[in-house]
């Protein structure tokens, strides 16, 4: 795995990190998506699609697991980011998949919603 | 899950680490309480999306919160209050929100209309309110007394007697 130094945040509750995984990349979060990490979020995911795009990436996972809580305004960053993708020449998208973490139960339904915005890309797992 | 009713009040300016820290403590304070934890985990979405509500639109700053828990024979009865006073401008914005979730009976299919038009914004998300409608899957009320605006999120859960 080799790591994408640009692509992290980290803040005092929050941190992101992403990685190149084969032809796959991979965003790993932590902790406490609020209002505080919008602003990061905002500038992380379109870097993170930029990169997806220049590297031919064939998916993006998105690891939630250890995500506590992510509020709406960090929620509409990835619809934003979604939405890029669907807009896409279908040649060009990458798939994207969630790993969520069962005992957050907030994932559920969030991921959920996520994933019924674009059905045809989006997969959840577990 | 408790046969007691349980209820606690806030009165204070919430800022950006408060409300977390509010979410928090709701979560802890109610898990005690309450054996559904998805319940729990609904409650705590719903406070905290109503008080970013209230962070961005008080025109004082200053925020109440109500949340009670009332135990039923059947069914248990959730109860999230928001009171904060706002400028026309805000009023007419969540106004305009309610009137929308009204003509939406389904509270996801709405959730969905609402995030395609996120998605393109540049300021806001405009899906707190409707988020804790389709997610925190409860009903929403509002009223309007001058500049004082009421949000209350209300849901019900099966009560279960503790043996």
């Amino acid at each position: 795995m080799s790591a994408l130094g640009d692509l992290s945040v980290s803040l005092r509750d929050f941190a992101a990190n992403a990685d190149a995984e084969g032809q796959s990349l991979v965003l790993t979060l932590s902790g406490n998506a609020d209002m505080a990490a919008k602003d990061s979020l905002d500038a992380l995911l379109p870097r993170l699609h930029g990169e997806a795009l220049r590297l031919g990436a064939a998916e993006v996972r998105v690891d939630f697991q250890k995500l506590e809580f992510m509020n709406s305004s960090c929620f509409k960053s990835f619809v934003s980011w979604i939405s890029e993708v669907v807009d896409l020449d279908p040649s060009k998208q990458y798939k994207i998949r969630l790993a969520s973490n069962p005992e957050m139960h907030w994932q559920r339904r969030s991921l959920h919603a996520l994933r019924c915005f674009a059905v045809d890309l989006i997969t959840i797992e577990p | 899950m408790t046969l007691t009713p349980t209820a606690f009040e806030l009165s204070f300016q919430p800022n950006v680490e408060l409300i977390s820290i509010v979410r928090r403590f709701v979560s802890d304070f109610y898990d005690r309480m309450i054996e559904d934890r998805d319940t729990v985990s609904r409650m705590a979405l719903a406070t905290h999306e109503l008080l970013e509500n209230a962070v961005k639109y008080a025109s004082d700053g200053a925020t109440f919160l109500s949340i009670t828990f009332e135990p039923g024979e059947t069914t248990s009865t959730v109860s999230i209050r928001l009171v904060n006073r706002a400028d026309a401008e805000h009023i007419a914005a969540v106004a305009a929100i309610f009137e929308e979730m009204s003509r939406h009976d389904d509270p996801f299919s709405h959730y969905q209309v609402a995030m395609a038009r996120s998605a393109k914004r540049k300021v806001g998300s405009g899906l707190g309110l409707v988020r804790v409608r389709a997610e925190g899957e409860m009903t929403m009320s509002h009223t309007i007394e001058d500049d004082r605006v009421t949000i209350l999120a209300q849901t019900t859960v099966r009560a279960r007697r503790s043996s």
